[in-house]
């Protein structure tokens, strides 16, 4: 329905748009992910035809070219701009007219396509209010209803639920997920639940490139890995343990985590799901289980590495590390590895990881929490020694300072 | 065609569901009524028969007012045709539906037309009102004078709307526009002032400037759309020629208007 490659467009000296190719099949629902400024509304624009494109080796809606039959293309096309304009001195009845007449539609289909379309997106005990007067919400379900109303065969909706309140919000998404069933549906958004819960298909874009595209558990699988199973148990030795979960079938590596207490935590990777088989071992080596969670990584976990992880890869996610003179522990030691996405790297370039949750390190590694309360002056706390009131202040001041002056090494062996 | 058609009806609709439009139909219709109150009155007092043909050219034509109101209407509503679209996100809607950037400027000239057309009408209100209480006038001067006055608005209009295509923000392009305006109405008094006063240093130079000087105040006379309106329709004469002229200028403008609307597609 949509094809497009190679796609460039240049405004003066900036590349918004960067050599970009997808193609969405007839009834697909396709999400376009993207920080603001990555060139999703300038795709759609020159997906429209409002814009031109600098360059482009194919750019086709419904099988017209979009620079050479553009009235066809513009005909196939339900279109739905963030600003959501519209006449706001028109009623709803005469700006459905309007878009009507515009599209040619015959008049007794018109009047007939009117009250449907408004139905379908719930104002039609609105016909008659004046545009302007309407609130947020309801302009939006509007802007929709006269994208609808020339039944295009391709919609493209460009960030639909911005503005609305939550309610409104999933109306809107149930909405376009009905809609899926008759047309395509080409949406922008910077909401990850939005596209988790509308889009089967995600293309993810940054810098006018698209970093990502497929389904969401495609994407989750190719860049993000199986996933880990987390593992927290009363175990004697822990390198004894991490010895006996590596020989587990299945398993490619063991990652030993912090001990807090009595417990030890470790991080397993390998295929699929292992909680049975690590489970079984818990049982038979008599291990205290406190914890076994088979962790994937989300979507947004995955969003934000692939546009915040990006650039180069000394920089560390503002997310990962709060307090600016701990981020050299904040940061996994490079003895441990850290959990690795082979995936990754071939996208963004990205190499060290933004996980918001670093909290794997090396055996008897101080575990040093961070606090993200603000008002929780040096957050840094040490949870394996035992707490005392009045030593706390200034073991928080050593810490820092070996933080600081950790910080260097750290960084130039993690690059 | 049709999208044309439809742009028009929208937008003369727009027009009037404002209360723009009606404020400004009010103030033009109260000056040109006072100054012909005034004419009347001024004229009677010196007990004199009064001269309605002369009246009426001072209405239309001969007199500050017409050409004041001219300068200052167009402008104002071609910011809102293209300009207040742009600003409000409305162009980018319109230039997404299946219908040509030419479609939708024609479109909107023909309705800011259709308005400063309303707004002249009044001619015909005065000649009726003169041909019950006194004499008739010449009707056919009164047509006449009627399309030229149409005709000069056009270019007027056309004119605004190249500067309403090319900014965003409505007041700059009614500034734009009056400033276009005027300097196009006094292009050529502009321009025999400017070569009057470069007489004494080109005669220096060049031996033979008066010819040069013929040619080119021949050339700006041409575009003297004042003096084209009065030679004409002031006479009570429907000229092609004269027909040509405005048409040409007004369809000039409005390619103007499209390509720059174009151009700003390539701008983003």
């Amino acid at each position: 329905m949509i094809e497009v490659a190679h796609l460039v467009r240049r405004f003066g000296n900036v590349l918004a748009v960067d050599d970009l190719s997808f193609s969405l099949e007839k009834g697909e629902v396709v999400g376009f992910l993207g920080p603001n400024g990555a060139g999703k509304t300038t795709t759609m624009r020159m997906l429209t035809g409002y814009l031109p494109a600098t360059s482009a080796e194919r750019l086709t809606v419904a099988g017209y070219d979009v620079l050479r039959q553009s009235m066809q293309v513009r005909r196939c096309i339900g279109y739905l701009p963030e600003s959501v304009p519209l006449y706001r001195e028109m009623r709803v009845r005469e700006m459905m007219l309007f878009q009507g007449r515009l599209h040619r539609m015959p008049r007794a289909l018109l009047r007939r396509r009117i009250s449907e379309v408004l139905e379908r997106v719930g104002v039609a005990d609105r016909e008659s209010q004046i545009v302007g007067k309407l609130s947020r919400g309801l302009r939006q379900r509007v802007g929709l209803a006269v994208a609808l109303l020339p039944n295009p065969k391709v919609l493209i909706l460009d960030e639909p639920t911005s503005g609305l309140d939550p309610l409104q919000r999933a109306e809107v998404r149930t909405l376009i997920r009905e809609l899926a069933d008759e047309h395509t549906v080409l949406l922008s958004t910077h909401i990850l639940a939005e596209v988790e819960s509308i889009c089967p298909r995600v293309i993810i874009l940054r810098e006018g490139r698209v970093v990502a595209d497929g389904t969401r558990d495609e994407l989750i699988h190719t860049l993000g890995g199986a996933g880990h199973v987390a593992f927290e148990a009363v175990v004697g030795d822990p390198a004894e343990a991490a010895r006996l979960l590596e020989s587990l079938p299945g398993v490619s590596r063991v990652v030993t985590g912090e001990r807090v207490g009595i417990h030890q935590a470790f991080a397993i990777y390998g295929e699929g799901d292992l909680r049975e088989d690590v489970g079984a071992l818990a049982m038979t080596q008599g291990w205290a289980l406190r914890e076994l969670t088979w962790c994937r990584p989300t979507l947004e976990q995955l969003f934000a590495r692939l546009v915040l992880g990006g650039g180069s890869g000394e920089e560390e996610s503002p997310l990962a590390a709060p307090p600016p003179p701990a981020q050299g522990q904040a940061a996994p030691p490079a003895g441990s590895a850290p959990p690795s996405t082979p995936g990754l790297e071939l996208f963004s370039g990205a190499t060290a990881p933004t996980e918001p949750t670093p909290a794997l390190g090396e055996v008897g590694r101080k575990a040093v929490f961070y606090s993200l309360n603000p008002f929780d002056q040096g957050a840094a706390r040490d949870f394996s020694a035992p707490v005392r009131a009045e030593e706390k202040r200034p073991e928080e001041k050593n810490d820092a300072d070996q933080c600081a002056s950790g910080d260097d090494p750290t960084e130039e062996e993690s690059a | 065609m049709r999208g044309t058609l439809v742009v028009y009806r929208r937008e003369l609709g727009a027009l009037f569901a404002a209360p723009l439009a009606w404020l400004l139909l009010f103030i033009a219709l109260l000056l040109n009524g006072a100054l012909l109150t005034l004419l009347f009155s001024s004229r009677a007092s010196l007990s004199a028969p009064v001269d309605i043909s002369a009246a009426l050219e001072m209405l239309f034509g001969q007199g500050v007012l017409f050409w004041a109101l001219m300068l200052v209407m167009p402008p104002l509503l071609a910011m809102r045709l293209l300009a207040e679209e742009s600003a409000s996100g409305t162009l980018e809607y319109l230039r997404t539906a299946p219908l040509s950037d030419a479609a939708v400027v024609v479109g909107k000239f023909l309705a800011g037309l259709s308005f400063m057309a309303l707004l002249w009408s009044s001619i015909f209100v005065y000649s009726a009102g003169m041909a019950h209480f006194g004499t008739a006038p010449d009707w056919g001067q009164v047509v006449a004078i009627y399309v030229g006055t149409v005709l000069v608005s056009g270019i007027f209009v056309a004119l605004s709307l190249v500067f309403s295509a090319a900014t965003r923000t409505p007041i700059l392009a009614a500034f734009l526009s009056f400033i276009g305006c005027l300097g196009f109405l006094l292009l050529p008094a502009i321009g025999a002032r400017l070569l009057a006063s470069m007489r004494v240093l080109m005669a220096d130079a060049f031996g033979s400037y008066d010819r040069a000087e013929r040619f080119l105040l021949d050339q700006l006379s041409r575009v003297d759309v004042a003096q084209h309106f009065i030679r004409s329709y002031f006479r009570g004469i429907i000229d092609s020629a004269e027909v040509v002229f405005f048409l040409t200028w007004i369809a000039f403008f409005l390619f103007l208007t499209t390509r720059t609307l174009e151009a700003r597609r390539w701008r983003g």
